[in-house]
């Protein structure tokens, strides 16, 4: 593709391609798809074709499967990517799989997250698939660009992207008698991907469907924290409880919204798929923005 | 098209005379197989209401997320299914118990009850999960190996039993479990429904070609490949390093593999 005519930016990866095939070979996204925009700003991202092909330097990655998609990778020479381990559907018996030194293995396994990353090296094929009914999303990193994935959402990357995890600095206090809980509705740590030098290749799981938007410098945006997928580093976000106008006094958490609160400018993405977000009920006494209706 | 021209289904190796859908499996016949680069096939994705027949049997699948399938029996005419596979029957279709080794099946987490539905009359299956039904018509003479609670539907020609994996590696980490059913048939040919979560992909290995799997998503094989635990040594350490687990499947024969991988012993 390289040097070749660019006729058509697509518009989910705004990758410059030629345009000559059926996916984009980037995202994997169909190139004959109208683009799915919602009148709130939401556009659809699309899950990658049926046995759509991706090119990623000298490697390729095929999305298999439309339900709980599989995304099966051929290996160049001395290609790697890595994975949390749980990700892995099958391998061919000469793609050498080795364990990734992880620092603060113990904070993560505090906060929750997988500890055990591997790395697989070419050549070869490999696959891998998430447990849950969703869509498989390509995310092409240029050189520079981050962006921030929730936990537990990341499935496989590229060689050329670096990885480190960060605090959220999501979370809200609750008090019942004299103990004071912290919770943090969208985890402790999220993970941070970027392509430092040159581009790089993100596949994540979104449950359900997947939609991004982008937020204009100091557009705000309230998301139900289990819906959220990723998002630029350029986003800031926080805690946020709405309480509807009829609320009593007495009934000090059964009326209220928790809400992640995001604030441009840049991408987000979210799910329709999300779980539920547990609201541990007390009062909330700190780490959080109110509004009262 | 040739009048005496016939289609051979690409899946089960059925001969048609309808051009649009194999009346053995329903896979639909004018669409391109989806075979990725590296060998997988795609099972063919039923149309919703694609039916077909077995004996003097139908079946019909309905649905696209949670398939339903429907079986209209015919007299004298039977299949055998795990009981809390059934969705709702006829009152007027017969239930039987198949003989089986209740507790040692049990003792495995094996279902112990095996339910017969006899006909005349309807019948339906669903499992309780997002899939893909697989239909395996059976020819005279094969051995299949599926997975434990994998299975639908089978027809009354078709003989189960089921086998215990070898090796105690399997049974401590083989995320499969120690047992296969196993469906054979003898004379006659037969009909196998299974439901794989997510979805399912089918590859043929070559004698003594091997591929290594995530356990959990093992669904059906040839009893002609053989299953075996592998670890994978991933790190050293002082209390022994790091492993995983991996199933090698070695040829030749069929394996067909579902993506959305179950580990029923964790519950996971």
């Amino acid at each position: 593709m390289a040097g070749g005519p660019r006729a058509y930016v697509c518009p989910y990866c705004r990758t410059g391609i030629a345009g000559d095939g059926r996916t984009c070979p980037s995202c994997g996204a169909p190139l004959d798809a109208r683009l799915k925009q919602t009148p709130s700003g939401w556009t659809e991202l699309p899950g990658a074709r049926d046995m759509a092909r991706i090119q990623c330097g000298r490697s390729s990655v095929q999305i298999e499967g439309t339900t709980v998609p599989v995304a099966a990778f051929h290996l160049a020479q001395g290609d790697s990517v890595y994975f949390p381990h749980h990700e892995l559907l099958w391998k061919e018996p000469a793609v050498a799989v080795t364990q990734r030194g992880m620092k603060g293995a113990w904070k993560r396994i505090m906060a929750g997250l997988p500890i055990h990353m591997l790395d697989a090296v070419g050549p070869g094929r490999i696959a891998f698939s998430r447990d849950a009914a969703g869509e498989t999303l390509a995310i092409r990193l240029e050189p520079g660009v981050s962006i921030d994935v929730r936990e537990h959402i990341f499935m496989v990357a590229s060689h050329a992207v670096a990885y480190e995890w960060l605090p959220t600095g999501v979370w809200f206090t609750t008090r019942n008698g004299d103990e004071t809980e912290t919770h943090y509705p969208i985890g402790m740590l999220m993970d941070r991907f970027t392509a430092p030098a040159e581009p790089g290749l993100l596949l994540i799981h979104g449950h359900g469907n997947a939609f991004v938007r982008q937020l204009a410098p100091g557009e705000p945006l309230l998301v139900k924290p289990s819906g959220l997928l990723y998002k630029d580093s350029t986003v800031t976000m926080h805690m946020h409880v709405e309480r509807p106008r009829a609320s009593s006094s007495i009934w000090t958490w059964g009326e209220r919204y928790l809400w992640l609160a995001l604030r441009g400018p840049g991408r987000v993405a979210i799910q329709s798929g999300y779980g539920h977000t547990h609201d541990p009920g007390g009062a909330i006494t700190g780490g959080v923005t109110e509004h009262r209706w | 098209m040739d009048a005496h021209q016939r289609i051979v289904c690409k899946w089960c190796g059925g001969q048609n005379d309808n051009p649009t859908q194999c009346a053995f499996c329903g896979a639909p016949l004018d669409v391109q197989n989806l075979v990725s680069e590296s060998g997988w096939r795609e099972a063919p994705r039923l149309r919703d209401m694609a039916e077909f027949r077995f004996d003097h049997s139908t079946c019909q699948v309905e649905g696209e997320i949670v398939p339903v399938v429907e079986t209209n029996l015919a007299p004298n005419e039977w299949v055998y299914f795990e009981h809390h596979c059934m969705l709702w029957k006829a009152d007027t279709v017969p239930l039987t118990v198949m003989n089986l080794q209740g507790p040692k099946r049990s003792f495995f987490r094996m279902p112990h009850i095996v339910t017969i539905a006899s006909g005349p009359g309807r019948i339906a299956f669903s499992r309780d999960a997002t899939g893909e039904i697989v239909v395996l018509p059976l020819h005279p003479g094969m051995e299949v190996d599926a997975r434990e609670h994998a299975f639908l539907l089978a027809s009354g020609r078709v003989s189960y039993s089921y086998v215990r994996v070898k090796g105690l590696a399997n049974i401590l980490h083989g995320g499969s479990g120690m047992w296969l059913d196993r469906f054979v048939t003898s004379q006659a040919p037969g009909l196998l429904v299974l439901h794989g979560y997510g979805n399912v992909f089918e590859r043929r290995l070559a004698p003594g070609e091997t591929i290594q799997v995530e356990p959990g998503s093992m669904l059906y094989k040839d009893a002609s490949v053989t299953l075996e635990a592998e670890a994978i040594k991933l790190s050293s350490g002082f209390f022994g390093g790091t492993s995983m687990y991996l199933a090698r499947l070695t040829g030749p024969g069929r394996v067909g593999i579902q993506s959305m991988y179950h580990h029923h012993e964790s519950g996971e």
